[in-house]
């Protein structure tokens, strides 16, 4: 299979890889470049749990060829947080109990995070609407949904 | 180690418990999981490494005839090639080790392996797995767990008998086809149903569900000199350990597991199965190997939920207080009893066929059979989610029937302390009154009876259900070291995600008096930290949270002997050890509400409130997590799922079609705390990461009966299965499932 150079940027940083046309961009992420905060789930786009931003839109990270990034910006959990601080948004998953075992939280933070910038102030159909997309196995979702409120300065 | 520190009754530390538990919670491990840098097994690499694909079976029941893997070793980029051949007779489990690691001679379901690859890259080692040839002959396949225990059965473990079995002599068994088989009785049943006013018969089933983690299980393995690493998705290292160096026959002291983070449990991540054949691939090609299951592979060949048939019979007086109860409980196992942890073989909880209730007479008997299904194994308070269903759907149907407000059936019959219940023991536990009394006043019960249905809208229905569960048992040690002013505490507990870490900062921070901030948490590989007995069981808040409790206790003991203040005593290590061996239990109810659409049986749960005893609260956002969670996924258990097989194959292997719960699912929920009972755990805390999710099903069941009158004798509680008894004459409706007297 061919080899494609695919440069992009990565939480803010130029990154290049070179990449078979069949790589999916989880593994690009994961196992290219060491970024292993997107995590694989049902590996069929179902479950949320490799979601990440391309452009600022929600996409699954875990079909999407990674060569459709070249010239793209990607945001992932790694690149929430600038300067080690953390968003409104994470700090609010800790202290709500927006996550249990962690493992669907950077697909959640990731969605929440762009739930934010389209409605900034959520209804809770909004926010159901929004994150239906990202399965939750540990909390029953209401603690994600306390916190994507608390996040939005609504409580 | 009976009346260990960790267990008294708590004195003197009201001051310090009000002082830091009422401090805020902050996950510990809060910043790496909201920043992706918490790692799990999945996220870990190591140079060289090799990528691992398996060669499963695609029969039920099957001999091998021969397996070429001539053309899977030639191809390029394959680095390992190994077969049954290889490892035989290597088998796995963790109380009973009946599962191939690789199969040899004959394959027990579809998803039993037979052959394992490891390549350069996953791609590689999938196509050689490809390669491989096998040539089956096909075997009568046994797909019912009533047909297993026929005469005609096949036997499906002719060598049962060599199996290895952990900690003393199997239980025997009455057919061989069995994977266990037990049977309580207390009190003078004959008796109890002979003063009967009436005697109540129903029969319930439970399927197969998946503990639907969302992190697949992966392992990473490599040997270092003679020490086998691994690294693992499973959430009781120690115990791996021990199974490894059983089945492969490695010293326990050259084996060290390493369990991160674990993506989700349920149960179900106790087991594992790639381990042992990476140990081999790790050995045969000289380099780190490293697999991650495929969901549809997870869903496929790991294990499930037991399928159970549930058969209660109990005798009542004209009041409905139970005199008598027998039942029968039949859980398929499936090809392997390797899933199951306890010393029955059984899963957990599978006698409890009327948990909760005075019980002053009872005969039960329950087992797990063998079939050429997927196999079974432990999932989210095993046993009870089959036994709660079907036992709150027959009270249910027993206060019904005798014109009995399904609460005051309850109220009538449940456990208080010293009552006889279920295991024929004195009840030590929640004040089954109290739960009920909670839960009248809570869900406004009386106004919900009697709400008006308006024409044309959906029916309403509510309904309520009971459940009990056991507070965790076993024993657990952990070190704490003082530094600097600083304490450390190391343990061998993995994290799936209730708040252990946490938990045991605020014990240790409440005990000795000082800033949460100056107790750090590090977690310890096996060659790292003392012997841990696993997450599971509902041990954690108070074995291991109890370990913690010790510590501290020590830790203060030592200071005052020293005369020094914490700040400036240096250097000190002691280690905390807790025992836990009483039977208390908690007690949780709930009241749901529910809208039925009569054209379509479409269900939806409007409301919920649950009452829960869970004694004295250390970590409150994580308590509240576990019973909002622990709901969610009895929630689903109620309405949407179900591993649906068709000759031993699963038909629904993804979350696409395997529905759990979304975020649009998840009605409002009430949670009502009962705290002031104290329980065996630290400062009198209960565990609550399994008490939530049982009843969940009977629930629901009994609000759609109240709303359109229709009994749903199965899980899960589908739109289908509504419709179907909503158009089904009158006069056959009356008689399905179910014969009273």
């Amino acid at each position: 299979m061919t080899t494609h150079r695919v440069a992009f940027t990565l939480n803010g940083a130029a990154r290049a890889i070179d990449v078979p046309a069949d790589r999916l961009l989880i593994d690009a992420l994961r196992d290219e470049l060491g970024a292993t905060g997107t995590k694989l789930g049902c590996g069929i786009g179902v479950c949320g749990a490799c979601s990440v931003l391309v452009d600022g839109e929600l996409l699954s990270a875990c079909l999407l060829p990674a060569i459709f990034v070249d010239g793209h910006a990607v945001t992932t959990v790694e690149g929430l947080a600038a300067d080690g601080e953390l968003t409104a948004t994470q700090d609010a998953f800790i202290r709500d109990g927006g996550f249990q075992c962690g493992i669907c939280t950077p697909g959640q933070l990731v969605a929440a995070t762009a739930l934010l910038v389209e409605h900034p102030r959520p209804s809770p159909d909004e926010i159901r609407t929004w994150m239906m997309g990202n399965l939750c196995r540990c909390t029953g979702y209401y603690g994600i949904e306390r916190a994507i409120g608390r996040a939005a300065g609504m409580t | 180690m009976p009346g260990a520190p960790g267990f008294r009754p708590v004195t003197n530390v009201a001051d310090r418990t009000a002082s830091v538990l009422g401090d805020p919670e902050y996950r510990v491990e809060g910043r790496d999981k909201v920043t992706g840098a918490a790692r799990y097994a999945a996220d870990v690499a190591m140079p060289g490494m090799l990528h691992v694909a398996f060669v499963a079976s695609p029969y039920a029941h099957a001999r091998i005839v021969a397996i070429d893997v001539s053309d899977a070793r030639a191809l390029p980029g394959v680095r390992a090639v190994i077969t049954g051949e290889d490892t035989k007779p290597a088998r796995l489990g963790r109380r009973l080790q009946d599962w191939p690691v690789l199969c040899w001679d004959r394959v027990l379901f579809i998803g039993d392996r037979v052959a394992a690859i490891a390549a350069d890259s996953a791609a590689i080692a999938e196509d050689a797995a490809r390669r491989v040839r096998v040539e089956y002959e096909e075997l009568p396949a046994v797909l019912d767990a009533d047909a297993a225990r026929g005469p005609q059965a096949p036997v499906l473990h002719p060598d049962a008998s060599s199996y290895r079995y952990f900690g003393g002599d199997r239980p025997s068994i009455p057919h061989p086809n069995l994977q266990a088989y037990a049977v309580h009785r207390h009190g003078d049943v004959d008796a109890g149903f002979r003063a009967a006013h009436r005697v109540y018969s129903h029969t319930f089933t439970v399927p197969r569900t998946h503990q639907a983690y969302i992190e697949p299980r992966a392992a990473l393995v490599w040997l270092d000199g003679e020490v086998l690493h691994v690294v693992t998705t499973n959430k009781a290292p120690f115990a791996l350990r021990q199974q490894m160096a059983a089945s492969l026959g490695i010293a326990e002291a050259n084996i060290v597991v390493d369990a991160g983070h674990i993506g989700g449990d349920f149960g179900g991540k106790g087991l594992s199965l790639d381990e042992f054949a990476l140990a081999y691939l790790a050995r045969a090609s000289g380099r780190p190997v490293r697999s991650v299951t495929r969901y549809a592979d997870d869903m496929q060949a790991t294990n499930t939920r037991h399928a159970a048939t549930i058969a209660l019979t109990t005798a009542v007086d004209a009041d409905g207080r139970i005199l008598a109860h027998t039942s029968r409980v039949v859980f398929d196992g499936g090809a392997y009893a390797a899933g199951k942890p306890v010393a029955t073989l059984l899963p957990g909880d599978a006698m409890l066929t009327l948990a909760g209730y005075r019980v002053p007479a009872a005969s039960v008997e329950a087992m797990s059979v063998y079939t050429n299904q997927v196999p079974a194994g432990h999932s989210r308070a095993p046993g009870q989610p089959q036994n709660a269903f079907a036992a709150e759907s027959h009270i249910d149907l027993v206060a019904r029937s005798l014109g009995i407000d399904p609460l005051v059936m309850r109220e009538r019959n449940v456990v208080r302390p010293g009552d006889i219940d279920i295991t024929g023991a004195p009840w030590h536990g929640t004040d089954g009154a109290e739960v009920l009394a909670r839960l009248r006043t809570a869900a406004h019960y009386a106004e919900a009876r009697t709400t008006p249905h308006s024409l044309g809208a959906p029916a309403i229905g509510s309904g309520v259900a009971l459940g009990v569960r056991h507070v965790g048992r076993g024993r657990a040690s952990m070190v704490l070291r003082l530094s600097r002013g600083r304490v450390e505490l190391r343990t061998g507990v993995a994290d799936q995600g209730g708040g252990a870490y946490t938990l045991f900062q605020r014990i240790v921070a409440t005990e000795l008096g000082i800033p949460l901030g100056r107790v750090t948490v590090t977690r310890g590989a096996t060659d790292a930290v003392p012997n841990d007995p696993g997450v599971g069981g509902s041990r954690v808040t108070p074995v291991q949270g109890g370990a913690a409790l010790d510590a501290a206790r020590k830790l203060r003991v030592r200071l005052a002997e020293l005369g020094r203040a914490l700040a400036d005593a240096g250097d000190l290590e002691v280690i905390g050890e807790a025992s836990q061996e009483t039977h208390d239990a908690s007690m949780y109810a709930y009241a749901l509400r529910v809208l039925v659409d009569v054209e379509t049986g479409s269900t939806k749960v409007e409301h919920a409130t649950l009452v829960a005893d869970v004694g004295t609260v250390i970590n409150p956002v994580a308590l509240r997590g576990q019973l909002e969670g622990g709901f969610v996924f009895g929630l689903g258990q109620a309405l949407m799922e179900e591993l649906r097989l068709e000759d031993g194959r699963v038909t629904n292997p993804s979350f696409a079609d395997y529905k759990i719960p979304t975020i649009a699912d998840v009605p409002p929920l009430q949670v009502e705390l009962i705290t002031g009972d104290p329980g065996p755990g630290p400062f009198g805390a209960k565990s609550v990461g399994e008490l939530a999710n049982p009843a969940v099903g009977a629930a629901v069941a009994n609000a759609v009966q109240d709303a359109v009158g229709v009994r749903v004798w199965s899980l899960p509680i589908t739109a289908e299965k509504i419709w179907a008894e909503l158009t089904r004459p009158d006069e056959v409706r009356e008689v399905a499932g179910s014969a009273e007297d």
